[in-house]
């Protein structure tokens, strides 16, 4: 199947909201664009065949890293702004003014290039002279000092040459593509920007849901909070959108994390999480939880099949055209970063706001002992650890924290307790902290009477 | 005694998410003993060979940092003939609040950069200093003699 239907049936099937559909890159638009651009360049006697072997010229040079003084000829995407470095990000709406250009000696009419074979070189050597005549037009250049000349760069612009003409090739099909293009890119960058803003919304809402169902403050039961605990337990370990192991880290495509979705779908049907949750409210905050992931894959998607559409269609005109257009491309017109941009900003969203809504264990374990943090001793450096570590520290005359190594451990005492987090985690966690409550005692019993201590009660 | 917590938790992650070309398993009847392997890092003279260690959490674990020792014979100015590593995050340097795993990760990127200016084993950071090229092939001699899965 050819890119462009599959496209077309990609855009309709997936179910995107039709204002994505419409901002989506008009591949067939574009194909049409190539194909106008086609026609006028073959009016020209500038057949896709000669401009390649001239260009492929141009790249061997440049290639070679050899100056470039004796290019036959240029395809620059913007003469204006193209002032290299600077314009790296141009604004969106900015028009372009490709031009096709080429330089032909004035004395001798030769054609700048003897690396051309004798029936190219003729058939450029007579649009020169056609000049004026046909709709092949010269562009007088001022003659240079020497010392105007700028050092050889390759992105200065329409760079002028002593004794040299520059001849321009009037074309309109090139700039109807490459403005249409940006215009879509700078559409798809709104929309991603409104997608964003609504997206916001809609986490933020479902994140004062959630804390409001899970606040044991206001009685909700112990089941329930353990339920969405595990939920988001799982959903973080599932990794869907972004990795989080050493192996694996940095963002996924749309198939891995559809894949990975899945698999967090299935485990938390298998483990019965679903019927744990009773009343309708969780409920249904679990379906919009699930629904704010499935908008988040759907923008990972559309993202991949418009860069994709992009990369085709730009390959298609370099194709079709010959003007070798891929290689400058990219640094005149950047692809918004739609699918990661938005998965990672939503993403960063759904941990902030809906997450944490539910406190996990494991952020509140103590970097010594991995165990919760009960109770929780503030050292100076703002490190925390849970109590018992720091008299294990202090009888060692471990005077440094483990964490940044400051000598923050000797001089802690009952002040360091910290008090706002012991009620935190006293709310949050209340069997875990019974529980290291009970193992504090029993060891602080072994410091006091030594090992036989654990044998007479063995509770562990 | 009971296994601390700590202990299991990090046996636990180093299952659930091994680090790539490290391994570390528990000996069954002493969970305070693991068999590891180390991969030698690619670009060094130890690539191809696998490295088997044996790594032991004393009593006061975290406190005191674990007790490695390399059982393969290795070729390594900061690793001596008795497969002693010398490695300040293993001396000094140790905090409880490192674990197996990053210690691992260090003891592979020693392989990958020797450091012959602190020394362990002396002949072979004296070799190392003075011929770099031929310590380096001797290196891999030794990696494929005896490092060989
Ligand atoms: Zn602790
Ligand atoms: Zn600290």
């Amino acid at each position: 199947m050819k890119f462009g239907h599959r496209f077309k049936e990609t855009l309709k099937k997936e179910g995107f909201p039709p204002d994505w559909v419409e901002s989506a890159i008009s591949y067939s638009q574009l194909k049409k664009c190539i194909n106008r651009l086609t026609n006028e360049l073959a009016e020209l006697g500038l057949e896709p065949e000669t401009l390649r072997k001239l260009l492929k010229h141009v790249e061997d040079y440049n290639a070679a890293n050899r100056g470039d003084d004796d290019r036959p000829l240029e395809y620059l995407l913007s003469g204006e702004q193209d002032d290299g470095e600077s314009e790296k990000k141009p604004e969106s709406n900015q028009l372009f003014h490709p031009k096709l250009l080429f330089y032909v000696n004035e004395s001798t009419g030769e054609l700048d290039s003897a690396h051309l074979n004798e029936e190219t070189r003729h058939k450029l050597q007579l649009l020169a002279l056609e000049t004026g005549m046909s709709n092949v037009r010269v562009v007088e250049e001022p003659q240079p000092t020497e010392s105007d000349i700028p050092p050889s760069s390759p992105t200065s612009g329409i760079r002028r040459r002593a004794g040299y003409r520059t001849v321009e090739v009037p074309l309109t099909s090139d700039s109807e593509f490459f403005s249409r293009l940006a215009a879509e890119l700078s559409g798809l960058e709104d929309l991603q920007e409104r997608e964003e803003k609504r997206m916001h919304a809609e986490i933020e809402q479902l994140g004062r849901q959630v804390a409001r169902l899970t606040d044991p403050d206001r009685r909700a039961s112990r089941k329930i909070i353990n339920t969405w605990r595990e939920i988001f337990q799982v959903y973080v370990e599932s990794g869907i959108f972004f990795g989080t192991t050493e192996v694996d880290h940095g963002g996924h495509d749309a198939e891995t994390a559809a894949e990975r979705f899945q698999r967090f779908a299935s485990i938390v049907a298998e483990k019965g999480l679903v019927d744990r949750l009773k009343g309708s409210e969780n409920l249904r905050a679990l379906n919009r939880f699930m629904g704010i992931n499935r908008e988040i894959l759907q923008g990972l998607r559309f993202g991949e099949i418009n860069r994709t559409a992009m990369t085709k269609i730009l390959k298609k005109f370099d194709k079709q055209s010959g003007l070798g257009v891929r290689s400058t491309f990219p640094r005149r017109i950047e692809y918004p970063e739609f699918s990661e941009h938005l998965a990672k900003a939503v993403c960063a969203e759904v941990h902030t706001q809906i997450l944490s809504s539910v406190p996990q264990l494991d952020d509140y374990s103590c970097p010594m002992c991995m165990d919760i943090k009960w109770r929780p001793v503030r050292l100076r450096c703002e490190h925390t650890f849970c109590i018992r570590c720091l008299i294990v520290m202090q009888t060692n005359k471990q005077h440094y924290c483990p964490l940044c190594r400051e000598k923050t451990v000797i001089d802690a005492c009952s002040d360091n307790l910290d008090t706002e987090l012991a009620a935190f985690l006293k709310k949050w966690f209340p069997q875990e902290v019974k529980q290291k409550q009970r193992y504090n005692e029993h060891m602080a019993g072994v410091d006091q009477y030594g090992e036989v201590y654990t044998d007479k009660c063995c509770v562990m | 005694m009971a296994l601390p917590k700590r202990i299991i938790k990090e046996t636990e992650r180093l299952m659930a998410e091994p680090v790539k070309g490290i391994s570390a398993v528990p000996h069954e009847d002493n969970l305070r003993y693991f068999d590891v392997t180390i991969d030698g890092p690619g670009q060094s003279p130890y690539e191809g060979g696998v490295f088997k260690l044996e790594l032991f959490l004393p009593d006061d674990y975290p406190m005191t940092p674990p007790k490695i020792r390399f059982l393969t014979k290795i070729y390594h100015p900061n690793i001596d003939r008795l497969g002693r590593i010398c490695l300040d995050v293993l001396k000094s340097n140790w905090s409880p609040a490192l674990q197996i795993r990053t210690i691992l990760l260090s003891i592979q990127a020693l392989l990958g950069a020797p450091n012959p200016d602190d020394p362990l084993a002396n002949d072979v950071a004296q070799k190392w200093k003075e011929d770099e090229k031929g310590a380096i092939e001797t290196a891999r001699q030794w990696t494929e003699q005896y490092a060989k899965p």
